[in-house]
C-alpha cells in the first residue's frame, strides 16, 4: 500500500487485505502466543476468561445443588470429587462458593473488561496503532497464568482449596488449624491473587499512558467515547487501591506462613492448637480489603457501563443523552469509591459512629448512578431502537442494574443492614449488579464488537435466543433471592433447613436452582454461536453497525498497526441524526462539511 | 468544528519498543495530553501505585502500633537510633549522586557519569549491608516473628513458664547445662559465674510445680533484662544500650524472652523495612544494569526515571526511619 | 419474523420485569416467605424503615422500568418515521435528577440514624445479663450468677441455650474464642459479628415470650452451618426459676467447674 493514500483518510478500501505479519511458522509463536499486539492480547484474555467463565459457573451449579438440595448426590460432578459417594463434605461447600466468588471476580470480570476489552478497543477508539508500552501489555497477560496455575492448583492440594470465602477474613483464613482447607490452599489463593494484582497494575498504568499520550489528532479528551472513559477511570481505580490489596495480601500471607501476626489479637487459640504470638487486629484486614474491593465493584462495572452506553447510542440511532455529566458521574462514582469501603463492616465491631459516616457516604453514592440510568433513559427516548442482540443485552443491563442498584439502598440503610447483612438480600444484591449488570454488558459487548475482533459476525437468531433464555433464567434464579433475604436466609450455609426460621425455604431454593442449570444450559448456544461465528460467520465490513467511533474505520479485523490511514478527529463520538445531514451518522473522521467531503473524494 | 483541534501535533518519542520492520503501515500521529515522554509519564504512574503500596503498610503501622496496649521502647529491641540515622544519610546521599550521574550523562560526561552512578550503587549497597547487620542484631537475640510462634512473649505469664522449662528441658540444652554445670569455676570470667548462679535459679523457679507470676518476671528478667527509662537507657554498660542477661552471655540457650508489644513490633519492623529494602534491591540492580551501557545523552531519560524511583524510595525510608526509630 | 411484532415482544419482555417484580413481593408475605416474626422494641423500626425503604425503591423501580417499556415500545426503529431526536442533553433535566434523588436519599440517612443509634450506640447503663463466646462451632455462655457479676465463683455455664427475660433491657457481652462469628437473631433483628479479641457489647429488649433460633451470619469454618443455638424469652418470673435450676444442676454435676473458670 503506498503512503499516498495509506495518509489520505479515506474509507473506500473497505476489505482487510492490510493484514498484520502472515508470515511462516516462524511467526507463529510471536504472533499469537508471545504476541505484543494489543488486538491479540485483547483476545487471549477473551478466551482465557471465558473458559474460566465456564469453571465459575459450573462451580455455581454445584453451589445451588447443595442450597437446594442438601446432601444429596450429585449428578455427573459428584463422581469428580467423590467424597461421601458424591455427596459433598460441607468443607467442599465452602470451597465452592469461595472459588466459584474468586474465579467470577478475579478470573472473569475484571480480566474480561479490562484486560480483553480496554486491551482491544483503546488504542483502537483512540487511533493508536498499538498500546504505549507492548511489552509490557504482552507480560500483563502473562502474568494471569502464574495465578491461573495458582487457583487452578489449589483444587487438587491437600484439604483443598481456599475456603474461606472470597473475603478470606482473618483469623479463619490465618490460622492454619482453624479449618481443614487453611493449609496450602489459602496460600495458593493468596499467591495467586498477587500476580492478578501484579497484572491489573501493569495493564493500568500503560492504559493510563496510552489514553493520555496517544489519542489521534483532534480526539480531545471530551470528544472520547464513553467505553474510553470508563476505561480510563477503571484504570485510576486500579492503579490506586490495587496496591492496598497487594499489601493487604503479604501480610495475610507473612501471617500464615512466617508466624507475624499482623490479624490475630494476642493469644488467640484455634482448635486447641498453640497460641499464636499475634497482637495484631482482624479488622484491619477487612479495612484493608474493602478499601480495596469496593472500588474494585465499581471496576467491574465502570467499563461495562461504558461500553453500555456507546451500544445504546448507536441503537437508538441517537446522541449520548448528557456526555458531559456521564462523564464527571463515572468520576464520581470512582470517587467517591474511595471512600465508602465500611458499609461492608457496619456488623463488624467497628466503631457504629464510623458507620453513620460510611453510610451516609454510601447513599450519595447512588447520585452519579442515578445521573447515569436516567441519561440512559434519555438517550433511547425518541431514539429509533434497532432490537439487534447487542442491544438487548444492553437494555437489560439498564434494566437489571437498577434492580441490583436499588437493592444496594437497603444495605446503605445501616439499620436495615442489621437484618439483611449476610443474607441472601446480599447475595441477590451482588448477582444483579455483577451478572445481570456487568456480564449482560459484557455480552452486550461481545456481540457488537465481534465483527471487528473476527471479521465476522455473529448469528442473530441464536443471539436472540441466547438472550431470551439467559434473561428469563437469570431473573428467576436470582430475583427470588431478594425474598429469601427479607426471611433472613444466611449465606455461606451448606445447609439452613435445620433451621426452624428456614425450614420451609427449600422448594423456592429448589425452584432457583432449576433456573440456574436452565441458565448455565442456555450458555451452551452462546458458546456454540461464538465458535462457529468465528470461522464460518457471515463477513463482515469495516463498519457493519453505522457506528462512529474510530474503530469501525479500521479494517476488521485490523492489521498490525490497526489503521491503513492516519485518522483525524473532527466531533464527538455521538453524533447520530443529526439534523440536515444525508447519512444518519456522522463518524469522528468524516470531514467537517461536505464541500470538504467532495474535495477528499476528489482528491482520492 | 474547531479548527484548532485538527492541527497534527508533532508525535513525542515512539518510544515504546515498537519494532517498525513489518511492512510499512502508516506511522501515526498523536496528540498527546501531557508534555510528558511515555517513559516519564508511566514511571509516574507507577510510583502512585507505590505509593498507595506504601500507604498502605504505613497505615497498617500505625493502627496496629496505637490500637496495641503497648509497645517496646527502641532499646528494648536492640535498635540504635545512630545507625538508623547514620543509614538515613547514606541514602540521602545516594539521592545526590544519582542526580549528579544524570548531570554528567545529559553533559555526555560519560565517565564520570558512570563514576556517579558507581557511587550510587556503592551507597545504596552499603545502605543494604547496614541494614542486614542491624537485622543480624534482632535475630541473635530472637527479635523475629515465626510460625506457630516465636520466642518472643508479652508477659511472664503461665505460658511463658512452661515454653521456658520446655527450651530447658530439650536435650541438647540438658547436655550443654550439664557441660556448664561442671566447668571450674576458675575456667568462667567473672560475669559468667554469676550468670550460672542465676541460671540455677532459674530453672529452679520454672521447675517449680507452684510458680507465681512474679517469679517468672524476675526469670524473664534474667533472660534478657529490658532497660528501663530511669535506669539511664543508653549507657549503663552492656552492649546496644542494655544489661547482659542469660541469653547475651550463653547465646546457645536461646531462651524464651519477654518483650511488651515486641511481636508486633518485630512483625512491623521486618515487614517495613523488608519491602523498603527490596524496592532498594531492585534499584541497585537496575543501577548495575545500566553500569554496563554508555551513560550519555541518549540514555538520560532511563537515568532519570530509575532516579525517580530512586528519589521514591529514599522518600520513603525518610517516613520510615522516624517512625520506627524516633517515636 | 416482522419486525414490529419482535419489537413488540421484547417491550413485553421488558414489561414483565416490574410486572412479576412487584408480584414476587407481594405474593411472598401469603406464603410466609417475609420477614419473620419481630419480637424485639427496636425491631419496628427496623422493619418499618425496610417498608419506606422498599416503597420507595419499588416507586423507583416501577417508574424506571416502565419508561424502558415505553420507549421500547414507542421508538421500535421498524414502526417510525423520519429520524430520531437529535438531543445532547438537558440542563435542566440533569440537575432535577441529581437533586431530587439527592433530597431523598439525605432524607433516608438522616431519618435512620436514630433506629442506628439505638441499637448500637445507646447502650444501657447495666451491667452484663449474660456473657455470650462464640467458638467453632458453638454459643458458649455465662451467666453471672447470683451475685450478678462476671467472673465470680458463682457464674454458670451454658452451651447454646439462652434465655433472657421479657421486657427487661438485656446486654450481652459478645466474645470470640477462636474466628469469627456473627451472633444473629433473626426474630430480635439483631446481628453482631463476634470479633477474637474484642469484647462488644449487644442489647435489645424482647416484647413477647417464646423460643428462636440463634444463627451464626460470618463464615468460621466448616461447621459454619450448624452452629445454631436457641433463645428463650420468658418472664421474669420464669426466668429467675430457670436460672436457679440450670444453677442447681451445674452445682450437682460439676462443682469444680466454676471455680476453676474463674480464674480466667
Ligand atoms: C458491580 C458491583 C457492585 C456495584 C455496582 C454495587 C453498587 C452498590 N452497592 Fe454493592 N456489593 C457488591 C457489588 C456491587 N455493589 C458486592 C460484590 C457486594 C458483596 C460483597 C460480599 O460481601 O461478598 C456488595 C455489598 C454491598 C453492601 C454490603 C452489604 C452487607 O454485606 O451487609 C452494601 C451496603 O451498603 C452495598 C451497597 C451498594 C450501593 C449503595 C451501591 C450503589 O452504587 C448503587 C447505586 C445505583 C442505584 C441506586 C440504582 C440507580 C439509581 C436510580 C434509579 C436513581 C434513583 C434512586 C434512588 C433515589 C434510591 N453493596
Ligand atoms: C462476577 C461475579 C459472579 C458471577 C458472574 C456469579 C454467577 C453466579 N453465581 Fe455467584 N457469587 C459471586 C460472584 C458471582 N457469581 C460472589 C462474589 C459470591 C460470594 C461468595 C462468598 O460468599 O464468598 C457468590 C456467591 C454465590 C452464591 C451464594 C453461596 C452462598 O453464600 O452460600 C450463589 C448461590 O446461589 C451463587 C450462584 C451463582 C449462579 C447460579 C451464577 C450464574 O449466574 C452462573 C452462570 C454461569 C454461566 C452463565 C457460565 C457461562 C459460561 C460461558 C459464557 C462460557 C462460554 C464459553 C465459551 C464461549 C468457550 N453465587
Ligand atoms: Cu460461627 Cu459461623
Ligand atoms: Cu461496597
Amino acid at each position: 500500500m503506498s503512503t499516498a493514500t495509506a495518509t489520505t483518510p479515506s474509507l473506500t478500501h473497505g476489505d482487510a487485505h492490510h493484514g498484520g505479519p502472515q508470515g511462516g511458522l516462524s511467526h507463529f509463536l510471536s504472533t499469537y502466543v508471545f504476541s505484543k499486539d494489543h488486538k491479540v492480547i485483547g483476545l487471549q484474555f477473551l478466551f482465557s476468561t471465558l473458559l474460566w467463565f465456564l469453571v465459575g459457573g459450573l462451580l455455581a451449579l454445584a453451589v445451588r445443588w447443595q442450597v437446594a438440595w442438601p446432601w444429596s448426590d450429585v449428578p455427573v460432578l459428584g463422581k469428580l470429587f467423590a467424597q461421601q459417594g458424591g455427596q459433598m463434605a460441607p468443607e467442599f461447600y465452602t470451597m465452592l462458593f469461595t472459588m466459584h466468588a474468586t474465579v467470577m471476580i478475579f478470573l472473569v470480570i475484571i480480566p474480561i473488561l479490562a484486560g480483553a476489552f480496554g486491551n482491544f478497543l483503546i488504542p483502537l477508539m483512540i487511533g493508536a496503532d498499538d498500546m504505549a508500552f507492548p511489552t509490557l501489555n504482552m507480560l500483563s497477560y502473562w502474568f494471569m497464568w502464574p495465578a491461573f496455575f495458582a487457583f487452578g492448583a489449589s483444587f487438587f492440594v491437600e484439604g483443598g482449596a481456599a475456603s474461606g470465602g472470597w473475603t478470606s477474613y482473618p483469623t479463619l483464613s490465618t490460622n492454619v488449624a482453624s479449618s481443614p482447607s487453611s493449609g496450602w490452599g489459602q496460600t495458593l489463593w493468596l499467591v495467586g491473587l498477587t500476580f492478578v494484582g501484579v497484572s491489573s497494575m501493569l495493564g493500568s498504568v500503560n492504559y493510563m499512558t496510552t489514553i493520555i499520550l496517544m489519542r489521534a489528532p483532534g480526539m480531545t479528551m471530551f470528544r472520547l467515547p464513553m467505553t474510553i472513559w470508563a476505561m480510563f477511570i477503571t484504570a485510576v481505580l486500579q492503579a490506586f487501591a490495587l496496591p492496598v490489596l497487594t499489601a493487604a495480601g503479604f501480610m495475610q500471607l507473612f501471617d500464615r506462613t512466617l508466624g507475624t501476626g499482623f490479624f490475630s489479637p494476642e493469644g488467640n487459640i484455634v482448635n486447641n492448637a498453640v497460641p499464636g504470638a499475634g497482637g495484631g487486629q482482624p479488622l484491619l484486614w477487612q479495612h484493608l480489603f474493602w478499601f480495596y474491593s469496593h472500588p474494585a465493584v465499581y471496576i467491574m462495572i465502570l467499563p461495562a457501563m461504558g461500553m453500555v452506553s456507546d451500544i445504546l447510542t448507536v441503537f437508538a440511532r441517537k446522541p449520548l443523552f448528557g456526555y458531559r455529566p456521564m462523564v464527571y458521574s463515572i468520576a464520581g462514582i470512582a470517587g467517591l469509591g474511595f471512600i465508602v469501603w465500611g458499609h461492608h463492616m457496619f456488623m463488624s465491631g467497628m466503631n457504629p459512629a464510623l458507620g453513620i459516616t460510611f453510610m451516609v457516604s454510601t447513599m450519595m453514592i447512588a447520585l452519579p448512578s442515578a445521573v447515569k440510568t436516567f441519561n440512559w433513559l434519555g438517550t433511547l427516548w425518541g431514539g429509533r431502537i434497532e432490537f439487534t442482540t447487542s442491544m438487548l443485552f444492553a437494555i437489560s443491563f439498564v434494566s437489571m442494574f437498577i434492580i441490583g442498584g436499588l437493592s444496594g439502598i437497603f444495605m446503605a440503610a445501616t439499620p436495615v443492614d442489621i437484618f439483611i447483612h449476610d443474607t441472601y438480600f446480599i447475595v441477590a444484591h451482588f448477582h444483579y449488579v455483577l451478572f445481570a449488570g456487568t456480564a449482560m454488558g459484557v455480552w452486550a459487548g461481545i456481540y457488537f464488537w465481534f465483527p471487528k475482533m473476527f471479521g465476522r459476525t455473529m448469528n442473530e437468531f441464536w443471539g436472540k435466543v441466547h438472550f431470551f433464555l439467559t434473561f428469563i433464567f437469570l431473573n428467576g434464579t436470582f430475583f427470588t433471592m431478594h425474598i429469601l433475604g427479607a426471611v433472613g436466609f444466611p449465606r455461606r450455609l451448606a445447609d439452613a433447613y435445620h433451621y426452624e426460621t428456614f425450614h420451609h425455604l427449600q422448594p423456592l431454593n429448589a425452584f432457583m436452582t432449576y433456573c440456574a442449570i436452565g441458565m448455565v444450559a442456555s450458555q451452551v448456544i452462546f458458546a456454540a454461536n461464538f465458535i462457529y461465528s468465528m470461522f464460518w460467520g457471515p463477513k463482515a465490513g469495516r463498519n457493519p453497525w453505522n457506528a462512529n467511533t474510530l474503530e469501525w474505520t479500521a479494517p476488521s479485523p485490523p492489521g498490525h498497526g490497526n489503521f491503513d490511514f492516519q485518522p483525524v478527529v473532527h466531533r464527538g463520538p455521538y453524533e447520530y441524526s443529526v439534523p440536515g445531514v444525508d447519512k444518519d451518522h456522522l463518524m469522528q473522521t468524516d470531514p467537517p462539511n461536505e464541500a470538504a467531503a467532495r474535495a477528499a473524494a476528489a482528491a482520492h | 468544528m474547531n479548527a484548532s483541534a485538527i492541527t497534527i501535533p508533532h508525535d513525542h518519542g515512539h518510544s515504546g519498543g515498537h519494532d517498525d520492520g513489518h511492512h510499512g503501515h502508516v506511522h501515526l500521529q498523536y496528540q498527546p495530553g501531557l508534555p510528558l515522554s511515555r517513559g516519564k509519564l508511566i514511571m509516574w504512574l507507577f510510583l502512585s501505585t507505590e505509593i498507595m503500596f506504601f500507604a498502605a503498610l504505613l497505615g497498617s503501622y500505625v493502627v496496629l502500633r496505637f490500637g496495641a496496649p503497648v509497645w517496646p521502647k527502641p532499646h528494648h529491641v536492640h535498635l540504635s537510633e545512630p545507625i538508623g540515622a547514620f543509614n538515613t544519610f547514606v541514602l540521602i546521599c545516594s539521592s545526590v549522586t544519582i542526580v549528579l550521574a544524570l548531570e554528567a550523562a545529559k553533559a555526555s560526561k560519560t565517565g564520570l557519569a558512570k563514576f556517579w552512578m558507581l557511587l550510587t550503587l556503592l551507597l545504596g549497597s552499603l545502605f543494604l549491608g547496614i541494614k542486614a547487620y542491624e537485622y543480624q542484631a534482632k535475630f541473635s537475640h530472637g527479635i523475629y516473628p515465626v510460625h506457630p510462634r516465636g520466642l518472643i512473649y508479652e508477659r511472664p505469664d503461665l505460658y511463658y513458664g512452661s515454653a521456658v522449662r520446655a527450651r530447658l528441658g530439650e536435650p541438647a540444652i540438658i547436655d550443654r547445662l550439664k557441660d556448664l554445670d561442671e566447668t571450674p569455676a576458675d575456667q568462667l570470667t567473672a560475669e559468667q559465674r554469676t550468670a550460672r548462679t542465676s541460671l540455677q535459679q532459674v530453672r529452679k523457679m520454672v521447675g517449680s510445680p507452684d510458680q507465681q507470676p512474679f517469679d517468672l518476671a524476675v526469670v524473664a528478667d534474667q533472660i534478657m533484662p529490658l532497660p528501663t527509662a530511669h535506669v539511664g537507657g543508653d549507657h549503663d554498660g552492656g552492649h546496644n544500650g542494655h544489661a547482659r542477661g542469660l541469653n547475651d552471655i550463653f547465646p546457645w540457650l536461646r531462651l524464651p524472652i519477654v518483650i511488651p508489644g515486641g511481636n508486633m513490633w518485630a512483625s512491623t519492623y521486618f515487614l517495613l523495612t523488608g519491602f523498603h529494602a527490596v524496592h532498594v534491591a531492585v534499584g541497585l540492580l537496575v543501577f548495575a544494569i545500566l553500569l554496563g551501557y554508555t551513560l550519555g545523552p541518549k540514555n538520560a531519560p532511563m537515568i532519570e526515571n530509575i532516579g525517580l524511583y530512586w528519589h521514591f524510595v529514599d522518600l520513603v525510608w525518610i517516613f520510615l526511619f522516624p517512625l520506627l526509630y524516633l517515636f | 419474523m416482522n419486525s414490529r411484532i419482535a419489537g413488540i415482544f421484547w417491550a413485553l419482555l421488558f414489561l414483565l420485569v416490574p410486572i412479576l417484580g412487584v408480584a414476587v413481593f407481594a405474593v411472598a408475605p401469603a406464603y410466609d416467605h417475609w420477614l419473620p416474626k419481630n419480637v424485639a422494641a427496636h425491631g419496628p423500626s427496623i422493619d418499618g424503615l425496610f417498608y419506606f425503604i422498599l416503597a420507595l425503591t419499588g416507586v423507583v423501580f416501577i417508574v424506571t422500568e416502565l419508561l424502558l417499556f415505553w420507549f421500547m415500545w414507542k421508538y421500535d426503529a421498524s414502526q417510525a418515521r423520519g429520524p430520531a431526536t437529535y438531543v445532547q442533553g438537558s440542563h435542566t433535566l440533569e440537575l432535577v435528577w441529581t437533586i431530587i434523588p439527592a433530597a431523598t436519599l439525605l432524607f433516608i440517612a438522616i431519618y435512620q440514624m436514630n433506629a442506628w443509634a439505638d441499637v448500637k450506640m445507646r447502650r444501657p447503663r447495666m451491667s452484663p445479663t449474660v456473657e455470650v463466646v462464640a467458638r467453632q462451632f458453638e454459643w458458649r455462655l455465662r451467666y453471672p450468677g447470683r451475685d450478678g457479676t462476671l467472673g465470680t465463683p458463682d457464674d454458670l455455664f451454658l452451651v447454646n441455650d439462652l434465655h433472657v427475660p421479657m421486657d427487661e433491657d438485656v446486654l450481652i457481652q459478645l466474645k470470640s474464642m477462636d474466628v469469627l462469628h456473627s451472633f444473629f437473631l433473626p426474630n430480635l433483628r439483631i446481628k453482631q459479628d463476634a470479633v477474637p479479641g474484642m469484647k462488644i457489647p449487644v442489647w435489645f429488649k424482647a416484647t413477647e415470650t417464646g423460643s428462636y433460633d440463634i444463627v451464626c451470619a460470618e463464615l468460621c469454618g466448616w461447621g459454619h452451618y450448624k452452629m445454631k443455638g436457641r433463645i428463650t424469652i420468658e418472664s421474669r418470673e420464669d426466668f429467675n426459676r430457670w436460672l436457679d435450676e440450670q444453677y442447681a444442676k451445674q452445682e450437682a454435676t460439676q462443682p469444680e467447674a466454676a471455680a476453676g473458670a474463674a480464674a480466667d
